[in-house]
């Protein structure tokens, strides 16, 4: 009797936790708690004999002790200056790299507008580069096959796609990974500095899909240094300064920001 | 879970894809240099080294033949995964997968190769005569350990490339030691006796007495040598994915 009354006593317990883990699933997109990444200097090359005499590197905190919690459907602008640490927290979120400490949870896919070339290979050609691309940003290979029309179409590559991407221009390279990556059906989009891809015609067309993901109600997340993009697109802003969370709030805060940046 | 293995195949199989695809465009002989490469190997040794036996072995060409093709898919496949992590760094920074995929889908393309090649080379010695079905399991045997032996010794040498850069040369002058340290040109039975410990170290020495003997009947590794061998490629596997699971969290802090 008194084993099945445990047993039940912990099924409630499960069932509780599984409730409470799909309503935080509902709220939460992202939550870091804790977060230093300590990064090691390099001045050159590292060998194994510079390792074994000098013993121990130069190091350098990147990030120190973020909390951070970023909730479903958030427009996040993070902001601050040069080498406060904003590239490194999106890489962290994003899964590119590991914290040094701390904990890093998110729900739902997430997908970076960094290196949008990257992973093309240059001799296959663009049908076969979109695979390989899909691929990597974790799309599997019958939703590829699904969303192929959808893809060339947006990136505009027309006879080109069967052609290898040696031959494409720098231009038709980044609208093809920029097509790719936001068919990825992303749940958080993490925009880095420099988004701005393409010529004017391409350009619109991006607008047109951020606004869209920004309506969707999708977590979207930008560093940048375009305080007027922040100030239009997002709702929530962050200051990092040092690798320190110094400021975290309503977008009022840019006018704050701006101020100690000239003061 | 299971969508994420399935995803994890699906990607090694599309970079698997675009090696083959990538190595052999636009060259006019494409597959043929497969098979070309070993044969003129094999044509060149075969020649010189028949001057220097004091006993030869028996159908040496083809001896010959089917431990260079054992070698070059071992030694090629470890010059390209060592120095993959960093060749792919742009790979590294942009997505969150997993980054086994890199060294392993340069592996895998280089099986397909071996296995291609292999096929070619089971043709002249099915004529031969040494062949049976019964010694079918000691090729899949030596097979499988060969690609544990490649994949985990490959995890190991590239992650530990991406802090040291020196291993990638380590590699390239080991292997031309590890060349002369593998019975390919030679057999064991040649070498004398109180010396044979040395080997057992090697793995691949028992990878390649089990080719030999079951495609050509030579002798087959002893009990000791076997254990021995294979012992060190567990260590090398468990090792390299140990390795390899740890270091890949701060690839990016390093490329």
């Amino acid at each position: 009797m008194r084993v099945k009354r445990l047993t039940i006593g912990y099924d409630i317990l499960e069932s509780y936790k599984i409730m409470n883990k799909s309503n935080n699933r509902e709220e939460i997109a992202i939550r870091l708690s804790g977060i230093s990444k300590k990064y090691e200097i390099h001045h050159e090359k590292p060998t194994l004999v510079e390792q074994f005499v000098k013993g121990k590197n130069e190091t350098f905190w990147a990030l120190r002790d973020i909390n951070l919690t970023i909730k479903k459907g958030e427009r996040v602008g993070i902001i601050g200056p040069n080498g406060s640490g904003k590239t490194t927290l999106l890489k962290i979120i994003t899964g590119i790299t590991t914290p040094t400490s701390g904990q890093v949870k998110t729900y739902g896919k997430v997908v970076s507008l960094i290196d949008l070339e990257a992973g093309f290979h240059p001799d296959l050609s663009g049908i076969q580069n979109i695979y390989l691309n899909g691929m990597l940003l974790g799309l599997s290979k019958r939703k590829i096959d699904e969303l192929l029309p959808s893809i060339i179409a947006y990136a505009d590559i027309r006879q080109f796609i069967d052609a290898p991407l040696f031959t494409y221009s720098s231009g038709m390279a980044l609208r093809l990974g920029f097509s790719i990556a936001v068919h990825s059906d992303p749940d958080i989009l993490i925009l880095d500095e420099g988004f701005g891809v393409g010529d004017l015609s391409f350009q619109k067309k991006n607008k047109k899909v951020m606004a869209s993901f920004f309506n969707q109600n999708k977590t979207v997340i930008i560093a940048t240094q375009l305080l007027y993009y922040v100030r239009d697109n997002c709702n929530r802003v962050i200051i990092l300064h040092r690798g320190v969370c110094k400021n975290d709030g309503s977008i009022s805060m840019i006018k704050k920001y701006k101020h100690q940046q000239f003061s | 879970m299971k969508t994420r293995w399935l995803h994890f195949f699906e990607l090694l199989w599309g970079m698997t894809e675009k090696e083959l695809r990538a190595r052999y465009k636009y060259t006019i002989f494409g597959f043929l240099w497969l098979v070309a490469n070993p044969i003129l190997q094999m044509l060149i040794i075969g020649f010189i080294f028949t001057f220097f036996m004091k006993e030869p072995v028996e159908h040496y060409y083809y001896y010959l033949f089917i431990g260079l093709l054992v070698w070059n898919f071992f030694s090629l496949s470890l010059t390209k995964a060592t120095p993959s992590i960093v060749f792919e760094r742009a790979l590294i920074k942009k997505a969150a997968f997993p980054r086994a995929i890199i060294p392993l889908s340069i592996i895998l393309s280089n099986l397909i190769h071996f296995l291609i090649a292999l096929v070619l080379y089971v043709i002249p010695v099915v004529f031969l005569g040494t062949l049976s079905l019964t010694r079918l399991p000691y090729i899949i045997g030596a097979i499988g350990f060969l690609i544990m032996f490649t994949g985990g010794l490959s995890l190991l040498l590239c992650a530990l490339n991406v802090r040291f850069r020196d291993v990638n040369f380590f590699v390239q002058a080991i292997l031309i030691i590890w060349f002369y340290a593998t019975p390919i040109m030679y057999s064991l039975t040649q070498m004398p006796r109180t010396l044979l410990w040395l080997w057992r170290f090697n793995p691949l020495t028992s990878i390649l007495q089990l080719f030999q003997y079951a495609f050509l009947g030579a002798p087959p590794p002893g009990p000791a040598m076997l254990a021995s061998n294979i012992t060190v490629i567990i260590i090398a596997t468990a090792l390299g994915i140990l390795v390899f699971r740890d270091e890949s969290k701060t690839f990016d802090d390093w490329v």
